[in-house]
This record gives structure tokens, sequence and C-alpha cells, in this order.
């Protein structure tokens, strides 16, 4: 999952950054709001964090160009205005999701998922299912018929990822786009041998390669 | 403080009184003195008309019968005469058995003598010499006609003056409305202003009054102003607190301090509190409360939108239902309104099963509020503590435990009453009671 953070406090984007790095996001951040409106739009982000307090442009206006740009990726606002008035001006401008500061870092990652899961039409549950696997997020292991199986970061983004849009032909390409920042280099290689880690610990069957196309997630099917 | 309108009505009829009988006094005095010379000219002339008339007789001094007028014969015709000479009085024939004093003085004498038939004479007594001897002609004529109309007369002009006194009360008390009108009128915009119905006082008035009313819209632009400026300044203050807060609590809960977990502990607890306190505290700074005359808000046009972000922020499997009279307007700020509403639904959206109710209703002292869930609620003997407690009701859920307080803040703010009651829908409903504003 591959995120923005639009955040013009230097000190609580770095801590920001590294929270959700630790959630196995991939982060980008961006200070200005002009970049942002550029940026949110050019790159292939699952979900945006947006202050709203920001130099160059203000987050309001951020967000209702994206809008009005046909941005459809699920934006939580982030602000210290936490009046509902405002909140309700966020909301209409097109926020998914409003959070006023300060918050704790852990609502902050319930939210996302929460957000992220709704954006993709699922439940908000406890562990995310699809296709007969449990993945706690929280923990980043996944379990089978009960059985606890556990995931190195790398796997757990990929597996997330996967089961975040099951039925659905992934490239790698789409894959690196989505699982790695601006940042990292891309190395598909990489993403095989990931794919292939996953296949030993929960089955050959759990991801298919469609050749030539990418690679679709089949979940326990027995 | 007495009307205006009293007063005018007051001072005019004084004033038209006073100068009213004044001038008609006066009037008739001045017609009763011109009318009195007149008619002794005549009384004058009359005398002159008996002097020439006395002749020496055989016997003395003798009154030539034929000289003087026919009504000196007639008895009680209205004209009379006395001469006092040294021989004695001669009266005329016209006096019959009644006796006419001798003017006092010579000269016209008003009509103080109360001659035949109870007329009031007017009477001139000329002393002359004629033929060596001393000669008193008194020449009276009856004035009670004249003193009669004159009576009549002020007895009309006492109608008149009345009818139009009444005129002139009944017109200047339509004057006194029709100028009074933009008083009225500014005095309803005022009560409109107070209901939150307007937010400016119309400006086109009379040059009187616009000052007065310029005056007013400028404070209220002012409040309005300096009230948007501290909620601007308290926004900014707020930013700059809560951002490093937020960092601090972040630091707090990072691995970092994973070998300290006292002070992790102590670090967020203390952090807790400073971000309650300030959330708090901001919340209360930002209320308008009463000082915005001219606040409103607009159910129909803010509901949705609210009931809207709840829904959004609660997910779908909420059943958020309002209970508003369509065309509802409360008369407050409309962020304190949103403020308390919104406050109150998160809270019961958090509690909630699958339903929350809002309902508002004006009532007889002024409007009702109520929120209902259908969640656990909360046992009648707790209620009291946990509004004691006020900020601690929702803090299981969210861990940020503001909600009820800063409602309980604003409905202090307001002057109303906040109660937990038993939901009809199995939870808990919140009821607020809020009085109408006086002024």
């Amino acid at each position: 999952m591959r995120l923005l953070l639009v955040e013009d406090n230097v000190p609580l984007a770095d801590e920001l950054i590294a929270g959700l790095q630790r959630q196995g996001y991939a982060v980008d951040w961006l200070a200005d709001g002009r970049d942002a409106v550029y940026q949110g739009q050019s790159e292939p982000y699952d979900l945006i964090v947006l202050d709203l307090g920001l130099p160059g442009l203000p987050g309001l206006d951020v967000l209702a160009q994206w809008r009005a740009g046909g941005l459809a990726t699920p934006v939580l606002v982030l602000t210290a205005r936490g009046s509902w008035a405002e909140r309700i001006e966020g909301l209409k401008a097109g926020a998914d999701d409003y959070m006023s500061k300060p918050f704790h870092p852990e609502e902050l990652q319930l939210r996302i998922q929460a957000l992220l899961r709704r954006a993709r039409g699922l439940a908000n549950q406890p562990t995310l299912e699809a296709a007969g696997l449990h993945l706690d997020e929280s923990r980043q292991c996944v379990s089978r018929d009960g059985a606890d199986i556990q995931l190195t970061a790398a796997e757990f983004r990929l597996l997330r990822y996967f089961m975040l849009h099951p039925q659905q032909i992934l490239s790698k390409s789409h894959l690196a786009e989505h699982l790695y920042d601006g940042e990292t280099e891309r190395d598909s290689n990489v993403l095989e041998v990931h794919v292939n880690h996953l296949r030993r610990k929960l089955g050959r069957s759990v991801i298919e390669t469609r050749r030539g196309q990418g690679y679709i997630y089949a979940g326990n099917v027995a | 403080m007495k009307s205006i309108q009293a007063r005018l009505s007051l001072g005019l009829v004084a004033v038209l009184v006073v100068v009213g009988v004044v001038l008609a006094q006066l009037t008739l005095w001045l017609f009763e003195a011109g009318l009195q010379r007149y008619l002794e000219n005549g009384l004058r002339k009359e005398s002159e008309n008996l002097l020439v008339a006395l002749v020496r007789g055989p016997s003395g001094l003798q009154l030539d019968e034929r000289r003087i007028s026919g009504a000196y014969q007639r008895p009680f015709s209205g004209y009379y005469f006395r001469i006092d000479f040294d021989q004695g009085t001669w009266r005329s024939r016209s006096l019959w058995d009644l006796d006419m004093p001798k003017p006092a003085a010579p000269g016209l004498s008003d009509s103080h003598e109360l001659g035949p038939e109870g007329q009031q004479l007017l009477a001139l007594r000329a002393d002359y010499r004629r033929l060596g001897q001393d000669i008193s002609i008194s020449v009276a004529q009856d004035y009670s006609p004249v003193r009669e109309g004159f009576r009549r007369m002020q007895q009309i002009g006492l109608g008149m003056g009345l009818v139009a006194l009444m005129l002139v009360l009944v017109l200047q008390r339509i004057t006194v409305k029709r100028s009074l009108r933009p008083l009225e009128r500014a005095r309803q915009q005022i009560a409109q202003l107070q209901q939150g119905q307007r937010s400016q006082l119309d400006a086109e008035v009379p040059v009187e009054l616009a000052p007065l009313v310029g005056q007013i819209n400028h404070l209220l632009s002012h409040t309005e102003d300096s009230l948007r400026r501290s909620r601007n300044a308290l926004g900014n203050l707020g930013h700059a607190l809560k951002t490093p807060l937020a960092v601090l609590l972040s630091l707090a809960s990072s691995e970092r301090l994973q070998g300290l977990p006292d002070v992790r502990e102590q670090m967020r607890a203390q952090l807790e509190q400073i971000q309650q306190r300030l959330a708090r505290e901001l919340n209360r700074a930002r209320l308008a409360g009463d000082a915005l005359p001219g606040a409103q808000f607009d159910c129909d046009a803010e509901l949705p939108g609210l009931l809207g972000t709840l829904g959004m922020i609660h997910g779908e499997g909420l059943v958020l239902e309002r209970d508003v009279p369509p065309g509802l307007l409360l008369p407050w700020d409309r962020e304190d309104v949103l403020e308390l509403l919104g406050n109150l639904l998160d809270n019961a959206c958090k509690w909630a099963d699958s339903e929350v109710r809002l309902g508002i209703a004006p009532s007889e002292g002024g409007y009702q509020l109520w929120v209902d869930d259908d969640g656990p609620g909360i046992p009648e003997g707790q209620r009291l503590q946990v509004l004691e407690r006020g900020s601690r009701l929702d803090e299981q859920v969210d861990g940020h435990g503001l909600g009820l307080g800063i409602v309980r803040d604003i409905v202090e703010a307001w002057g109303g009453r906040l109660v937990l009651l038993e939901s009809p829908l199995g939870g808990l409903r919140v009821s607020i009671e809020l009085p109408r504003r006086a002024r």
C-alpha cells in the first residue's frame, strides 16, 4: 500500500512516516500544497493523508483541486482545527475521514486501515479476510484454519495488497508502484522472490501466475 | 419611561389650552372694550341731547319733553337717564318706579348696576354747568343683550375650541404614529435580530434614525468581526500547540521508549491531560454564546451535512434519523450549534448498535433537543456521576474524552439544562432544554 503524506511539520511528518513504515506502508512525503496537487494526481496512491494547514496552498484547496480533477483516492484529513463546522467543510470538500490533532498514532493507523478497506468495499473487521485467509494487520501475521503463520515485513505488505485486491490480476509493475515509495528502486526480481516465499508458507495455489499478465490472488481454496 | 406619543399629546394639549384660552379671553376683552367705547359715544351724545333739552322755564329749570327721545318715555325700554342738580333729581319715565343710582364718578361706569328686570346697565355720567347750575346727567343703556351675546360667544368659542382640540389631538396622533413608524420598524427589526431572523438592521431610515441604526449595524459587524478574529487566533494557537503535541504523543508511543515503560506511561498520561485540557478550553473559548444577536442556525441547510459527516465517520451500518420540523431556525451561532449537535451525535454514534435519532422541536419557553441511541445506555444510578465527570463518557471508545464536556459548556453558555434519560430505542437519551433568548 502506497500512501502520500502531506504535512508541513517536519518532526510530526518524521514520526508519522516512521510509524506508517512500521505498519508496512510505503510513504511519500510532501510539505507544500502546490506540489501535493501535482503529485497526488500523477502517482497511483492508495490513500492520501492531508494536513489542512499547508504552505503554498491550503489543504482544503488542494483537496478541492484533486476532486475537481477526478481523483478518487481516499483522503484522510489531518487538522489542528477540529471544530465540527470545519470538519463538515472538509468532508464536503471531498475528504473521506477527518482526524483532529493531536491524535494517538495507533488511531491514525486504525483509521487508515479502515479507510483502505472501505475503499475496497470490505467490512471493517479486526482482521482482513479474503478467500480463507485471515490477516491480522496489527501483528502482521496470517492465520489459516486457525493456525498462525508469521510473515516478514515484505511478505506482509505483499499479501495485504493481494488480499485487498482479490480476484484481480496485478501486474509486477502495478505491484511495484503500490508497494514501494517513490525513492525506492523497483526491482521486479525482488517481487518474484517475495511471491515465492508466500507460496512456500501458504501453499502454491495462494497466488496464481498469469503468464504475461501478472499475478492473481486465489487464497486458500481447498 | 413614558411613551413619546403620550408626552407629545400632553405637551400639545397644555400649549393649546393655555394659548387658546388666553387668546380667546384677550379677543373678547378687546372686542368688549371697543364696543363699550362705541356705546360710550352714543351715550355721550344722549347726555348732550338731554343737556340741550334743559331749558329755563317759568319755575327754574325745565326739561323740554319734545326734545327727548321716546325711548325714555316707555317703561323699561332699556334707555334711562337721571339728571341731578341742586334743586333735585329728575328720572326718566322709563325707569318707572325704580331708582337708578347715580354713578359715583363722571365717565363710563361698567354694568355693575342692576336696573329693572335684572337689566345690566352701562351708564355714563357727565357733569356740566348750564344756566348757572351744576348739572350731572347720567345716561344708561341696557347692556344685558350685549353681555348675553358675549356669553353665548364664549360658550360657542369654548365648544369650538374643544372640538378643535380633539381634532388636533387625533391628527397629531396620526402624524406622530406615521413619523414614528421607522422607529417601530427598527424595533421590530431588533426583535427579529434577537430571534436570529436577520443579521443587520435595514439602513433605509429617516435622517434622525440613521446614526442610531448605523451605530447598531456597526456594533453588530464589529462584534462579528472580533469574534471571527478571536476564533481565528484561537485556531492558530490551537494549531501551534496541537501539532507539537501530536509529535510528542507519537514519540511517547514509539519503540524508542520501549525500554522505559514507566517513562512512557507517565508521558502518555501527562500528554493526555494537556491535550484534553487544551481541547476543552479552546472549544470553550470559541463559543460565541450570546455575543451575536443576529446568529442563526438553519436546520434544513446544516443538518444533512452534519448527519452525512457522521455517517461517513461511523460507517454505513448506522441509521441516522432526524425528527426536525421543516424550516426550523435556531437563534444561536451556527458553529456553536454544530459543535453541540456534532459532539452529541458523535457520542451517540459511538455507543449505538444500529440507530441514532436526533429530535429538535420548539417548545413553550424555547427549544427541546434530544438524541437517542439504541446502545447499552447508562443505568439510572450512574447518570448523575457521568454528567459530573462529563468528559469521561466517551473515553473508552475514542480515547479523546471531550464530547459531553463541551456539550455541557455550550448548554451552560446558553442557559439551558441537560439531562440523561432512558431512550425509547433502549439506549441513552440526552435531552436538552434551551430557553429562548431573552434579549
